[in-house]
């Protein structure tokens, strides 16, 4: 693996209470994520990975520690993290072209440029047929491509995804898992994607960090290394792979041990 | 046994199809019965009212037949100058209302978007909310005498502390994702004030006009009947005075057309202004 794109060095995070009290939700959070690659936060419910998305976002300050982007501190949103969220966030208003080229629009890209790479991005995503359809025309996933491409239109360094695919059906699950692989491969893009989804973590991730709940630290860094470096952009044959059983195996185990901790 | 075969029977023809029943839970009716059960209503409505002036059973002089009521709305319309009132109601309604909305709904919009405007301004309209409008009749007419400014002044100080809340709800409700979403794409206050939330929340400032248009109607016929020569109110306390019960009934019959009608502009408004909300799925 390459050059470390972002670090996030000695993170926590409390949230105050209503009462006054705090109550600390990451717990001393050091992980790296390397240039292109695909790294996902993994853990049960309540272990923060939300929460540390969010701050690499720059949405949420931590309480201590820092988060560098190359070699500047992340200081509040911008432009080069983009993030994807799980409800659906297209602008009702726009059509879709309209809604991906929002960000370029509001960086000042010029308008030639703006229709180029927002054709290529919608192209990408698979949604040319439906450039000029306003998103209450479309169907879930299809909204999620519109947000994806959207993001990726706007140039960003690094991709943040936060459950991106948990609001849809198995079926269009799969496709859109399938989608993100082809993106990580074609476009180069560096991401970091949040799921509790063992299979989505094992077939996209370069890397796999599992955080433990109550309050959220890091407890393994997994390589999927059964997958050779590779990355593969056909689920069939991912779980056929031989490793791809134990990993998941292993990946349940470590749930099954943050359940019985409750 | 029995029991179980007599309601089987009570919900099947012979051809073993389900009986239609009038009153189905939450089964949509169609829409030749919509309008069928529409008219019904008003048919029943006025047949009541034309069967009980015409057999005696209520006093014609306070209330008098429908067709009297609906010849001299005529009357009033084509010989006595009735269209001149409706207009000055109608120009006293949309003046107050758009002074209101030009103040509420940037003011609103501002208040949902900055927690900090709304700390300034939500103490002082929250309070304002309470007080009864019409309790200031009094108080506006020793400021503003008898012209337009009191009654303009009556429906702007019942609309505008309503509106703010309404508005500053609807923006409040603009879902923190659409925000933050803008924030990541590298976008500043303005730009996620002017070109996301603002169009967010248009249409639901839509929906709050056009609620508060209906209460500007009641403030302006408080306001005509109180205190004015002119308008659909001052004309209905004029027929008061001389016991004609069948120009009030027209009074109220325009009035209650009016307001149908401007719901209906801004619900047509609504359609056109925002295409894209109709393909909902």
């Amino acid at each position: 693996m390459s050059d470390a794109l972002l670090t996030m060095k000695g993170i926590s995070k409390d949230f105050e209470l209503a009462d006054g009290s705090a109550i600390r939700a990451v717990n001393d959070v050091s992980l790296t994520v390397e240039e292109n690659s695909v790294c996902v936060l993994l853990g049960p419910s309540g272990c923060g990975k939300s929460t540390i998305l969010r701050m690499m976002a720059g949405l949420e300050d931590p309480s201590a520690g820092d988060i560098m982007l190359k070699q500047h501190p992340v200081m509040g949103p911008a432009r080069e993290r983009g993030m994807v969220f799980q409800a659906y966030t297209s602008f009702d208003w726009l059509s879709v072209r309209k809604n991906v080229e929002f960000g370029m629009k509001i960086n000042g890209v010029g308008a030639r440029e703006r229709k180029e790479k927002a054709e290529h991005f919608i192209k990408l995503v698979g949604l040319e047929k439906f450039i000029d359809a306003y998103p209450t025309q479309l169907s879930g996933g299809m909204r999620q491509r519109v947000a994806i491409a959207r993001t990726l239109a706007n140039g960003p360094e690094l991709l943040l995804m936060d459950e991106p695919f948990g609001a849809l059906d198995a079926e269009t699950r799969w496709h859109m898992q399938e989608l993100m692989v082809q993106i990580a491969n074609e476009e180069n893009t560096s991401m970091v994607i949040v799921t509790h989804d063992l299979e989505e973590a094992i077939f996209l991730a370069d890397k796999i960090i599992f955080l433990s709940a109550h309050p959220g630290r890091v407890k393994e860094v997994i390589i999927p290394d059964f997958k050779d470096g590779k990355r593969i952009a056909d689920k069939e044959h991912i779980v056929q792979l031989p490793g791809y059983a134990a990993l998941e195996h292993k990946l349940m185990r470590l749930m099954r041990e943050e359940g019985e901790r409750e | 046994m029995s029991e179980v075969n007599s309601r089987k029977a009570e919900n099947q023809s012979l051809t073993g199809k389900r009986n239609k029943r009038f009153l189905e839970v939450r089964k949509p009716v169609s829409r030749r019965q919509k309008i069928l059960s529409g008219v019904g209503i008003w048919a029943v409505f006025f047949a009541v009212w034309y069967l009980s002036t015409h057999a005696g059973w209520v006093n014609k002089l306070l209330v008098p037949a429908p067709e009297q009521v609906f010849g001299s709305l005529y009357e009033l319309i084509a010989e006595r100058g009735f269209m001149s009132d409706i207009g000055i109601s109608i120009a006293r309604v949309i003046g107050a209302f758009l002074m209101a909305s030009v103040v509420a709904v940037p003011l609103g919009i501002l208040m949902g978007t900055f927690p900090a405007i709304e700390a300034i301004f939500a103490p002082f309209v929250s309070a304002w909310r309470y007080l009864p409008a019409p309790s200031f009749i009094p108080i506006l007419l020793m400021w503003f005498g008898t012209g337009e400014a009191p009654k303009l002044a009556l429906l702007f100080i019942g609309v505008i502390f309503f509106l703010i809340t309404l508005v500053m709800d609807a923006t409040k409700n603009v879902r923190a994702e659409l925000i933050e979403t803008a924030l990541t794409l590298g976008a500043n206050r303005r730009i996620t004030l002017f070109n996301v939330v603002l169009p967010a929340v248009l249409p639901d400032v839509m929906v709050a006009m056009r609620q508060m248009l209906a209460m500007a109607w009641t403030y302006l016929v408080i306001a005509e009947i109180v205190a004015s020569t002119t308008g659909i109110g001052a004309m209905m306390m004029r027929a008061r005075r001389f016991l004609n019960t069948d120009e009030i009934l027209a009074g109220i019959l325009v009035i209650g057309a009016l307001g149908l009608l401007f719901d209906l502009l801004f619900a047509q408004l609504h359609r056109w202004l925002f295409p894209y909300l109709r393909e909902k799925r």
